[in-house]
């Protein structure tokens, strides 16, 4: 390999740079706080959304205007020169984006950083001169009360933001020494591949971490459709309207009911597919082994609406159960079967286990063909018979692997999920089925916004999020002091 | 056991046999024939069905019903979003899952173990449906069909998966190609991708299954929006009507009284839906047989 000489830095050189990038993550971030978007120039305006998404899709400022468009109030090169403003601003930011990943390259890359930067500050200046300008355009409309024109806080904290930007790179640039001639465009390893998983660890924090901030909705007295502020601060009310309120106690005790039993029955019979590939394991050709498997893992990969419209076919009026049974003469007439509420923990348990019973036998079969053919062959040359191997050989050999399965259940004990409880609902089962998940749906999100709760939906998610986390980690420590393993 | 021929059969195995097998195809009967009824009632002559008196064997075979709810507009759309997703949503996370598989097992990387466990330690945790809907809103991801496609590029759990099985490659490979001057992305893109490819076939399958089952987020984030509804989502719709199905399927005014006729029972049009959703399920399950056993041992096992 050639050695390509090295060019020095010095020390206020490599200071500014630091705070260069510093500044330059800075400017990128604000780009996602909706408190400080610069093109919310009209109350109109969401104040939930950031620059960002004001940049990226025009009818996050189009849709606010379609009637004060069609009224004349607002004028079309108004909104034009809106949307210019927040799409140059938002290109602005991707280019300061660009400067941070270039400033960790060697010098060479450090000047053309400074020199992005410098470009992104000048153009960034330009782009809020244009939102700046749209304001003043919503302000000369004939009817200002209506469009309500405003200044907001991010124009002139995003100008003071560039202007700073402007400084800092000209600083950068000019105390950056010279590169020497042969020295080419170059980031060392360690940071080229953290730039390669960067765009990924953006999507993680946007998607996974993002959300925990949702949790602060539950600390406000929030409706959809209005705005998020501090006026609406009330701290633990909802935590204590969770447990005050009697109408509400009483739906979380009916709600945690149906969880637990549900769970529990689940927990009581997840034997169940250890025992089916116990008992497959044992028919007698192989043929028949495979063709079973095959039929019963189908109903795993079938959603839970298809589960419904299979249980639609068989068990509503003019299914096939009803023809069974009047055809039997049994009953003369036919009934909607899904329409009834009773016994449903037992249903829903019995629609889990046709859809996962095959499937979940999977991973003990694999593990019954990892079992030592010898200990079968020798408890047999003892006189075993058939059940005393599939009780002494077989199910300790799967033990370790039930353990794990049984605590990951007992770990999620709170979380059934929503789809199937979702699908299978309605109001003549709507006490007995509804579980936390779908609970917390209904209460948050189905209906009328003006009827949905929230803070209180959040809350109680928050609150089962936590217990969820608990449990699983609880759970992990039981696994590592009882066997020595983790199981997450 | 196989192969323990040289002990007679007792009376008592022979039972055991017997009802053994028996438990066994009844259960089989039980998982398949459910799907065997849908699809009888799908090609049986639609008053018979409507009727309720197609229960073992197709009658008056005929094809009519697929041909004309693939004609309703909102069908359509459905099959377009649902396809668009699965084939979109399966590509971007097979190639994101590679990518970050063999990113972090670059020692070399700044600050690797903190970005390997800040990336997995998502799988233990999630905000709760309201702080996810309201993030997705805040991001614009609501009524957008990239609201389906975005959040789930990033799965822990495959590159977990993916990360292991590059670990179990020799590392010699990588080496040489480095010496010989090529970068990370090239050793990825020439010799890593080509040699994960049955790892990346597993998470393939899982991830298409699980964006064509998926109706959830459809049902929440893209209510405005019906263009975008997925199948799933729409099937749950036709479900859950109660008033004639028979006027959504003539709304584009393109059938004829005699289609019309042949096509005005709740029931029939719910099952055709149902077929149509599942058909493609069954269609990939024998390609996807080969993987999944494989997929969910190394689950098993997952470091």
């Amino acid at each position: 390999m050639i050695t390509v000489p090295k060019s020095e830095t010095g020390g206020s050189a490599k200071a500014l740079t630091a705070i260069l990038r510093v500044f330059l993550v800075a400017v990128c971030l604000s780009a996602f706080i909706p408190a400080v978007n610069p093109a919310r120039v009209s109350e109109l305006i969401s104040k939930n959304a950031s620059l960002f998404t004001c940049a990226i899709s025009y009818s996050a400022i189009g849709s606010e205007f379609v009637r004060a468009l069609s009224m004349g109030w607002v004028s079309q090169s108004t909104l034009a020169v809106l949307y210019i403003g927040a799409l140059v601003v938002g290109l602005v930011i991707a280019l300061s984006a660009a400067a941070f990943c270039v400033s960790l390259g060697n010098l060479k890359m450090r000047r053309l950083s400074a020199k992005l930067a410098l470009g992104a500050g000048l153009a960034g200046l330009a782009g809020t001169s244009l939102l700046l300008l749209s304001r003043g355009m919503m302000a000369g409309s004939p009817e200002p009360g209506r469009v309500q024109p405003v200044l907001p806080l991010g124009i002139g904290l995003f100008f003071a933001l560039f202007a700073l930007e402007i400084l800092l790179s000209a600083g950068v640039w000019m105390t950056l020494p010279k590169p020497v001639e042969e020295e080419r465009y170059e980031i060392a390893a360690k940071y080229r591949l953290f730039l390669m998983i960067l765009p990924f660890l953006v999507l993680v924090t946007l998607f996974a971490y993002l959300p925990l901030w949702g949790w602060r909705y539950s600390f406000f007295d929030y409706r959809s459709g209005f705005d998020l502020s501090w006026d609406t601060f009330v701290g633990f009310k909802w935590f204590r309207y969770l447990f005050s309120n009697p109408a509400t106690r009483k739906d979380i005790i009916r709600v945690l009911k149906n969880t637990f039993v549900m769970s529990g029955i689940g927990i009581a019979t997840s034997w169940f597919p250890m025992a089916f590939a116990i008992f497959l394991t044992e028919l007698r050709s192989n043929r028949s082994k495979r063709l079973v498997q095959t039929f019963t893992t189908i109903p795993n990969f079938i959603s839970w609406v298809l589960v419904y419209s299979v249980a639609f076919a068989i068990f509503s009026t003019e299914g096939f159960l009803n023809w069974m049974l009047i055809n039997l003469g049994v009953i003369t007439e036919g009934t909607n079967y899904l329409n009834s509420g009773s016994h449903i923990w037992l249903k829903m348990w019995a629609w889990g286990t046709w859809k996962g019973l095959g499937w979940g036998a999977i991973i003990y079969i694999a593990a019954i063909s990892g079992i030592d053919q010898q200990l079968y062959e020798a408890a047999m040359a003892d006189g075993a018979n058939r059940y005393r191997r599939m009780w002494h050989i077989t199910v300790p050999g799967l033990m370790s692997t039930y353990f794990v399965m049984l605590l990951l259940s007992i770990a999620n004990i709170l979380s059934n999920g929503m789809d199937q409880y979702l699908v299978f609902y309605n109001p003549a089962n709507r006490n007995t089925i509804q579980v936390l998940d779908l609970y917390v749906y209904h209460l948050g999100l189905s209906g009328q916004s003006s009827s949905n709760n929230i803070p209180l939906a959040t809350l109680i998610g928050m609150l089962k999020s936590i217990i969820s986390v608990t449990l699983l980690f609880s759970a992990n420590k039981a696994s590592k002091l009882l066997r020595g393993e983790s199981i997450v | 056991m196989e192969g323990n021929r040289i002990y007679r059969l007792t009376v008592g195995d022979r039972i055991f046999n017997f009802f053994n097998g028996l438990f066994f195809a009844a259960f089989t009967a039980l998982c398949i024939f459910p799907i065997y009824y849908l699809f009888i009632n799908t090609i049986s002559e639609n008053k018979l069905v409507t009727a309720g008196l197609i229960n073992f064997f197709p009658r008056g075979v005929h094809l009519k019903n697929y041909v004309m709810m693939l004609k309703v507009k909102d069908m359509g759309y459905s099959l377009l979003t649902t396809t668009g997703r699965t084939v979109i949503g399966t590509v971007a996370m097979v190639l994101a899952s590679a990518l970050v598989g063999y990113l972090v097992t670059q020692q070399a990387m700044l600050g690797r173990k903190i970005i390997y466990r800040y990336i997995v330690i998502t799988m233990y945790f999630n905000a709760g449906l309201l702080p996810w809907y309201l993030n997705m809103s805040m991001l614009g991801l609501t009524n957008n069909f990239w609201g389906y496609i975005i959040p789930a590029i990033v799965q822990p759990f495959n590159i977990i998966l993916v990360k292991t099985y590059i670990e179990s490659i020799p590392r010699e490979l990588e080496e040489s190609a480095f010496i010989d001057g090529a970068g990370y992305f090239t050793v990825f893109r020439r010799i890593i991708f080509p040699l994960c490819k049955p790892i990346l076939a597993t998470i393939a399958v899982f991830g298409a299954v699980g964006h064509w089952n998926s109706f959830i987020d459809s049902i929440i984030l893209m209510s405005a929006k019906p263009t975008i509804y997925t199948l799933q989502h729409r099937l749950y719709i036709y479900l859950n009507t109660t008033s004639n199905l028979g006027k959504i399927v003539n709304s584009g005014g393109s059938l004829s009284a005699d289609d019309i006729a042949n096509l005005m029972s709740n029931r029939v049009i719910q099952l055709t839906v149902a077929m149509v959703t599942i058909v493609p399920i069954l269609f990939v399950y024998p390609f996807m047989q080969r993987y999944f056993q494989k997929g969910i041992m190394m689950g098993a096992v997952k470091g």
